[in-house]
């Protein structure tokens, strides 16, 4: 009887573990093929579409059990606290206050009144700011089925349970195991493969960009995003810099699916040193030691004769210093503005239903944020390519920036800051206080 | 993560009664409020201190001391909190909160005085209910640039001012006398004829809330 019943175990088990690397094996050959030969199964469609389909139920689900539960359920706001009224200036306002004061004086002078104002401003700045709203996750207005955001939804009935849980081992059982493993197949690949073609002595660069591009096709495959490439007429040309509004790491892989760009980056050690040694054997990147950095002019200087050669694949840099939540474009820093070649600007907009790309370095750090990707329903993004820009005359590099800045949020439909992204980490310099209070004190002095 | 993010007006109704803000205003005020402390229970002076927004305003450290200060939490206490809760926040918030318009005319009279509490609350920093020479200057001088030149300025405005305040509300005063201070009655006579209802609210964005179910 024991016989009989361990040799049914082993059976199931053998049939189980027969299934599971039949399966697997599948899998891996359907993404591996295409992703070397560069050929489209349109497998990711169906996906997208069914998923969609899927979060739409739940939104539904979520508003039915609401109803039935007679409560009331309210749409996250996305669009801030407060409502966004004509800017005036400081001059405007005050007049507005004082006129209500049936003031009898005839000359300006300081009233007690005039405080209010300040207040008012001060209150809302602590309600509703833009830059502490660009450093935080995006709000979704329905649940795309994650686990991070369920806490927003806590009635949502058993049958979403039931869905939630079964996305939940979908995603950690099969999703998240085969893009760690195409992963790292990848990089394996990559790193070996662009070692040998650095060995040869002709046609390195060309063929080092065949490599780079496998890799990073074996990269987007093993994130499962799905990136459409619009304008492709105005894609970045030899010898030009391609600027990038930043989100996440990953921007890298996502812009060099399509081209070969040369990436500027600091030497890191370890596994990412490994791949930079690797990378930089068959493609030429600017990668600088960490006492580099901060010589400008040294940092400059090397961007500006890579930038020179019309042969060589164009610069990707992100001007603004560091991740934004992609809801709007911060402040872009004059440095590769000034160089003076052409700049092509490129504007990638994510889909956040299918999972946050935003990485939060105060949060997280990479492999968690990797681990997040890669454990979310997929990747999906848009990248467009905006027509080249130039210096004008008479205008300087900060001008420049802020043309280049406001043509790529308008693309993307990303809000326009004005504000430096390196908030996130300093904070804001006095001269800004000091210039509102030298409004304020304009306005006693001249007539109003 | 401290307590459940959302729904947080619903659970509370005592918060939407002692506020007067609507279950919709305060979930995202809370929201908020965990934005900036972190998602912690409480927020300190380095977190409001950290809004870059608020750098540009000349009279910042004012305004978070106001967040911090007992007074403006409907006590007659005296004295300041070192980290505040949700609860506080709001208490200090519903200073700014806007008119309705089903107000009878005493609501829109008590609602004139609390805002002008809170202002009378800024000036006066040592809490004793009165505003004095000194702790007017601080706060015109924090208005003012920092120059020399403004200083002096500055203390000129704030003699002017309390002269005119003194002579408006006390008139039999003796030339030896001293004026002590404004006191709160005195600060209202002097801001009787502004119209603040208006001026000194925040205004909220009309969210679209989808009422369910029988209403």
């Amino acid at each position: 009887m024991l016989q009989f019943a361990q040799s049914a175990c082993n059976l199931l088990c053998r049939c189980l573990g027969i299934t599971f690397v039949v399966w697997f094996t599948i899998l891996f050959v359907i993404i591996t093929v295409p992703a070397v030969l560069e050929v489209s199964l349109g497998i990711h469609r169906f996906y997208i579409r069914t998923l969609c389909r899927v979060f739409e139920w739940a939104t539904l689900q979520i508003e039915l059990s609401a109803k039935q539960k007679n409560r009331q359920f309210s749409k996250p706001h996305t669009k801030g606290i407060l409502s966004k009224s004509k800017p005036l200036s400081v001059q405007e306002n005050m007049q507005e206050l004082r006129s209500s004061a049936h003031s009898r004086r005839s000359e300006p002078q300081f009233d007690m009144g005039d405080v209010i104002y300040f207040c008012r401003k001060g209150v809302e700045s602590i309600i509703d700011d833009e830059v502490t709203k660009s450093f935080s996750a995006q709000e979704l207005e329905s649940w795309n089925l994650l686990t991070r955001s369920i806490r927003r939804f806590p009635h949502r009935g058993l049958r979403l349970t039931l869905l939630w849980g079964l996305g939940v081992l979908i995603r950690y059982g099969i999703l998240l195991p085969l893009r760690v493993i195409l992963a790292v197949t990848g990089i394996f690949l990559f790193v070996i493969l662009s070692t040998s073609v650095g060995f040869l002595p002709n046609s390195k660069f060309f063929l080092g960009e065949k490599v780079h591009l496998m890799g990073y096709r074996f990269c987007v495959k093993s994130l499962t995003a799905f990136i459409t490439y619009h304008n492709s007429e105005n894609r970045p040309k030899n010898g030009s810099i391609c600027v990038a509004n930043h989100t996440t790491p990953l921007d890298v892989i996502i812009l060099a699916n399509d081209r070969c760009y040369s990436l500027v980056g600091q030497v890191h050690r370890g596994l990412l040193g490994l791949i930079q040694r690797a990378m930089v054997k068959s493609s030429p990147h600017i990668w600088f030691e960490r006492a580099e950095v901060k010589d400008r002019h040294l940092v400059a200087k090397r961007l500006c004769d890579h930038a020179a050669d019309k042969t060589k694949q164009p610069i990707l840099i992100f001007p603004e210093g560091t991740c934004v939540n992609n809801t709007s474009v911060m402040m872009f820093k004059k440095g590769s503005f000034e160089i003076g070649c052409t700049i092509f600007p490129v504007a990638i907009k994510y889909d956040f239903r299918f999972g946050d790309a935003y990485w939060n370095s105060s949060k997280f750090g990479l492999v968690h944020h990797l681990l997040r990707i890669m454990s979310s329903w997929a990747l999906v993004c848009s990248v467009w390519y905006l027509p080249p820009m130039n210096r004008e005359e008479g205008e300087d590099a900060v001008q420049f920036a802020k043309r280049v800045k406001a043509a790529l949020a308008a693309q993307a439909g990303l809000a326009d800051l004005t504000w430096d992204g390196g908030l996130k980490r300093t904070k804001v310099k006095d001269a800004f206080k000091e210039e509102q209070q030298r409004l304020y004190s304009e306005i006693l002095w001249f007539k109003v | 993560m401290g307590a459940a993010p959302t729904r947080i007006g619903q659970q509370d109704p005592e918060l939407v009664e002692r506020t007067g803000f609507s279950p919709e205003q305060i979930n995202n005020l809370h929201k908020r409020f965990l934005q900036l402390s972190g998602n912690k229970d409480t927020i300190s002076r380095e977190n409001l201190n950290d809004i870059p927004a608020l750098a540009y305003n000349p009279i910042k450290s004012q305004i978070i001391e106001a967040f911090f200060d007992k007074r403006n939490q409907h006590d007659s206490e005296v004295g300041s909190l070192e980290e505040i809760t949700f609860q506080q926040f709001l208490m200090v918030m519903s200073h700014f909160r806007p008119p309705t318009l089903e107000m009878t005319a005493e609501e829109k009279e008590a609602m004139r005085k609390e805002k002008l509490r809170f202002l009378f609350n800024m000036h006066d920093t040592d809490g004793d209910g009165k505003i004095t020479l000194e702790e007017y200057r601080k706060v015109v001088e924090e208005l003012l640039s920092s120059g020399s030149i403004e200083q002096e300025s500055a203390k000129e405005i704030t003699d002017a001012a309390m002269l005119e305040v003194a002579s408006t509300n006390v008139p039999h005063m003796g030339p030896e006398d001293f004026y002590e201070g404004i006191t709160f009655e005195h600060f209202e006579q002097i801001l009787k004829g502004l119209e603040m209802e208006s001026r000194m609210h925040i205004r909220f964005l009309d969210t679209a809330t989808v009422h369910c179910g029988k209403s």
